[in-house]
């Protein structure tokens, strides 16, 4: 896989080394004032770029963007060279203390999947030099193969170039290739993001097993029952995506449309008429068909397949909100974009789910505990920190997430879901739902993604 | 032969070196600083010296930073450093390759 490709010679490459210096030399005098970090990939052997090759790139590239935006480093500008034969790199340019943004790099280098085929320079106008691991007290970097100081392996030649090679493609088949992303895995996800979410509780206003929440027309079987009937459309979405190869993505989403009507009437037929999953079936579907668009590509990343959403939904918002006006009945989502301005799920998935991929995903990274503890907490988080739509809705008013945001305040000053208070605090809050006929299914199907994306990238 | 003209070849990225050619009058001076100089010090000397004896280079400060540099790297950097000390812009000596 990484030796197909157009050989380069020794000169090629130490003549890259020269021309990259002296463009550093030049960003230094015309950004003075910025930060200057230098991308490159470290491939062994005599070829140096080629398909896989810039894939490695290209998704580290945006992970390493949006790493330093997250950091608070805003980038100025970037200059990027990803045709060069002796392999991509490119240059970032960035405001920030120079010791705080090579430790962001340093921990991409690290927590990258293939962090460790990167090269990233970082350096200052006035230093002749980048600044080095060891100037900061941290350790060299550890060889590919066997985590031994990376300097010494190369200089003693300690691997054999088809060992290192084998490395680098089981971590690239690991990562651009991962088996989760198939399709019986993937459809799996989606259920169990379903029945995850339905069975969880206490839970404010929503259905689970103990409760049915504000809702009197459904409980935890109506949602087994059109869990189980939208298998085949899971199924029917994921090799949507998978099967297409025409180049305009939202002709993807147009597929999918259709399947999502059809499932629409499979879950109404199986829940007798009352809507369990609407959302859960137009956020799913599409998902779904990204997944096995990305597989298919074999690029099974999160960066892929958001950018993949975002082509997919880049019509979305002009064409349902542009003749509402004309239209004789409006969805929940349709009345509120008209009354309050407010894009709801179609601004969220037009935006490529941030609210998942950036909020959600990593805040259930970062919690502990039991699964139900974990997804307990996310699904607060996700409510404090989302316009949901079908509280907006039950509420008649705006004001209401101003008062989930106080709610989700508590409930983590509480100590949230590990801790007795906080689970009391959520039976209150049930209660306190249940009265004001308030629930929180915006934030429930968010939660549902949330779990599918967790799964997908072994979260949880 | 003496060095004409102080010459650098390399740069400091990892797994280059960077050689910078002065000249001298008391042997090979070399100043040496990598990661790697305990267990490599010796051998990038003599990598660097084996090509200034090709050139019969018998006088020279050596400076020297190394990052990580193959031995092959360090043979065509020294080279070029030389080449651009002495002021020749013609063919490498091969026989040092």
């Amino acid at each position: 896989m990484f030796t197909e490709g157009q050989v380069v010679s020794l000169t090629d490459i130490l003549t890259s080394k020269d021309v990259r210096s002296a463009r550093q030399t030049q960003l230094q005098a015309s950004y003075p004032e910025q930060i200057i970090c230098a991308v490159k990939l470290n491939i062994p052997g005599n070829v140096k770029t080629n398909a896989a090759i810039v894939n490695i790139f290209v998704d580290g590239w945006y992970n390493i963007l949006a790493a330093l935006n997250q950091a608070g480093y805003p980038v100025q500008h970037t200059v990027e060279y990803r045709e060069l034969a002796t392999g991509p790199e490119a240059f970032i340019i960035v405001d920030g203390p120079i010791v705080a943004v090579k430790k962001v790099m340093m921990e991409l280098e690290t927590q990258l999947p293939m962090g460790r085929l990167f090269d990233i320079d970082v350096m200052a106008a006035g230093n002749a030099t980048q600044l080095s691991r060891q100037a900061l007290g941290f350790p060299a970097r550890q060889c590919l193969v066997c985590d031994q100081d990376a300097k010494i392996c190369a200089k003693t030649q300690a691997h054999t170039y088809a060992e290192i090679l084998a490395v680098i493609e089981q971590h690239y088949h690991q990562y651009f290739n991962d088996f989760r992303w198939n399709q019986s895995n993937a459809v799996n996800f989606a259920q169990k993001g379903l029945l995850y979410e339905v069975s969880l509780n206490p839970k404010p206003g929503l259905v689970d097993p103990a409760s049915t929440g504000a809702h009197h027309d459904m409980d935890v079987f109506t949602f087994i029952d059109s869990s189980l009937a939208l298998t085949p459309y899971f199924n029917a979405a994921y090799q949507t995506g998978f099967n297409f190869h025409e180049d305009d993505l939202t002709q993807l989403f147009a597929q999918l449309r259709q399947h999502g009507i059809v499932a629409e009437n499979s879950m109404f037929t199986a829940t007798n008429g009352v809507n369990t999953h609407k959302g859960a079936i137009f956020s799913l579907g599409i998902l779904l068909g990204a997944t096995g668009y990305c597989y298919r590509q074999q690029l099974t990343t999160l960066t892929h397949l958001q950018a993949t959403i975002k082509a997919m939904l880049a019509t979305l918002i002009t064409t349902d909100f542009q003749s509402l006006a004309n239209k004789p009945t409006l969805t929940a989502g349709e009345e509120q974009f008209l009354k309050y301005q407010v894009t709801g799920i179609r601004g969220e998935a037009a935006a490529g789910y941030p609210t998942v991929f950036e909020l959600a995903l990593p805040q259930l990274q970062k919690t502990t505990g039991t699964l139900p503890q974990r997804l307990l907490d996310t699904l607060m988080y996700i409510a404090g920190n989302t316009r949901d739509s079908n509280l907006i809705k039950r509420a008649g008013q705006l004001e209401v997430l101003a008062e989930m945001h106080e709610w989700a305040n508590l409930y983590f000053n509480l100590g949230g879901s590990k801790t007795t208070d906080g689970i009391a605090f959520l039976q209150q809050l049930d209660e306190q739902f249940k009265e004001r006929n308030l629930s929180l299914g915006g934030s429930a199907d968010l939660l549902i993604l949330t779990i599918y994306t967790g799964l997908l990238t072994a979260t949880i | 032969m003496e060095i004409k003209q102080t010459a650098m070849a390399g740069t400091l990225e990892s797994s280059d070196i960077q050689i910078i050619l002065r000249a001298g009058t008391n042997g090979y001076e070399f100043e040496l600083e990598s990661d790697v100089a305990k267990q490599f010090g010796d051998q990038i000397k003599a990598t660097i010296t084996n090509v200034l004896q090709a050139y019969a280079i018998e006088n020279a400060q050596i400076s020297v930073v190394d990052k990580g540099a193959l031995d092959l790297v360090i043979k065509a950097r020294a080279l070029t450093a030389v080449q651009r000390a002495l002021a020749i812009v013609d063919t490498p000596n091969w026989e040092v390759m």
